[in-house]
């Protein structure tokens, strides 16, 4: 079993590979690694020179790359199939609530310039704001920001397991967000818990990580849609097995803002319980 | 008698002249030589239609050829909000797809509980 481990997307990302010692599996683990990168430089908002940032910023992109568009085009039939709970267009609310840096950067206090807030206030644009995909093109509604933050690591993991798996069966983990591709992996969701997941993806969103404290409150990165802040009153987490990381986190965070799910899925509510479901037993 | 036939043959030769100039003035041969004023306007007039026909003809025919730039102009922007509408169509086909098969993707869930160390772990990502 090869394993290598290194940092992109801001967070810690795992490569399994069931292959013996070798120059070729080697050279597939480089190319995965070089993979993540150059998908970081697609979609990352806190890089000024990613394509990502340069839709922001100018509002359209006459040709975007074909990640992008995929990406986008994932993330509209995400927002769709989970009834607005999983949107994109939550960019400005993140950044409001202090998350206007990657989170490595981010103080413990969020310490940041943006102005506290929430999309929904007088000075925001109101999330669920329009953006269309016309071939190559992707056009945002004036005042409309994507945050591809819900979505961009499950994509990053299916793309690199696709390529991984010509080499044998592998495990791409992300920070929490994994696809596998052949063979049987254990993977724990608490320290109670492990699910052998054999095709697939997995995903967890949650409050328990990436929160921090600005002006005396304590913030998360889950923003709802409906409220434009931090969504309040939810569990703790909610891991979701899907066919694809990307479907599994867009399932996670509906999940986790109360949409029903019919995939299998553990809550982990406040108090520490674990709650199966979605066939889960 | 000699007298009397000259007389005669003047009289008749004063006759002849005097008929062949009548004959001469009635031709009135000067008057070919002399043009129509109502001929020469209507020769004018005719001049002045043709030139005017030709000028028309000049303008139908600029205008006939901005008409069928324009008319193609117009057909290929009528082609390309087609097409544009159809890959517009075809998009949304397959964001569709993409929909329904983020939310078909609860059918086959390849995940079972056990009772194994854990390769690895997933969090909150």
């Amino acid at each position: 079993m090869l394993k290598r481990t290194f940092t992109a997307m801001g967070t810690e990302v795992e490569l399994l590979l069931d292959a013996g010692p070798g120059a070729r599996p080697e050279q597939a683990l480089d190319r995965a690694e070089a993979e993540f990168e150059r998908l970081e430089q697609v979609l990352s908002r806190f890089r000024d020179d990613s394509e990502l940032s340069a839709l922001n910023r100018e509002g359209r992109l006459e040709t975007a790359s074909p990640d992008l568009v995929r990406v986008v085009e994932l993330a509209l039939a995400g927002r769709e199939s989970t009834g607005g709970r999983f949107d994109p267009t939550v960019h400005d609310a993140v950044v409001a609530a202090g998350y206007d840096r990657s989170f490595e950067q981010l103080g413990p206090e969020g310490e940041s310039g943006a102005a506290a807030g929430a999309c929904v206030d007088s000075t925001q644009t109101a999330c669920g704001g329009g953006f269309r995909i016309d071939g190559s093109a992707i056009e945002l509604e004036a005042g409309t920001h994507l945050d591809l933050g819900g979505i961009g690591k499950g994509y990053a993991v299916d793309r690199v397991a696709d390529l991984l798996s010509q080499y044998g069966p592998c495990l791409v983990n992300a920070g929490g967000d994994l696809a596998v591709r052949g063979g049987s992996w254990p993977v724990g969701v608490t320290d109670e818990l492990t699910l052998e997941l054999t095709r697939g993806g997995m995903a967890t969103s949650g409050r328990d990580r990436r929160r921090w404290r600005r002006d005396g409150e304590e913030r998360h990165h889950l923003i709802d849609p409906a409220t434009g802040r931090p969504a309040a009153g939810a569990p703790l987490r909610v891991t979701v097995v899907a066919e694809s990381a990307a479907a599994a986190e867009v399932a996670a965070k509906a999940a986790f803002l109360g949409a029903d799910v019919a995939l299998p899925h553990v809550f982990v509510t406040a108090d520490g319980e674990t709650i199966l479901a979605g066939g889960l037993a | 008698m000699t007298d009397t036939s000259h007389r005669l043959y003047a009289v008749v030769i004063a006759v002849v002249i005097f008929l062949v100039s009548w004959a001469a003035i009635a031709a009135q041969p000067w008057a070919s030589a002399k043009t129509d004023p109502a001929q020469t306007a209507l020769a004018q007039r005719e001049q002045r239609l043709r030139a005017d026909a030709k000028l028309v003809q000049r303008v139908v025919d600029r205008r006939l050829a901005a008409y069928h730039l324009a008319l193609r102009a117009r057909q290929a922007q009528i082609a390309s909000v087609k097409a544009q509408a159809a890959a517009a169509q075809s998009r949304a086909a397959q964001i569709s797809a993409s929909a329904a098969a983020v939310s078909s993707s609860q059918s086959s869930p390849s995940v079972r509980v056990v009772n194994l160390p854990p390769l690895t772990i997933t969090r909150t990502s």
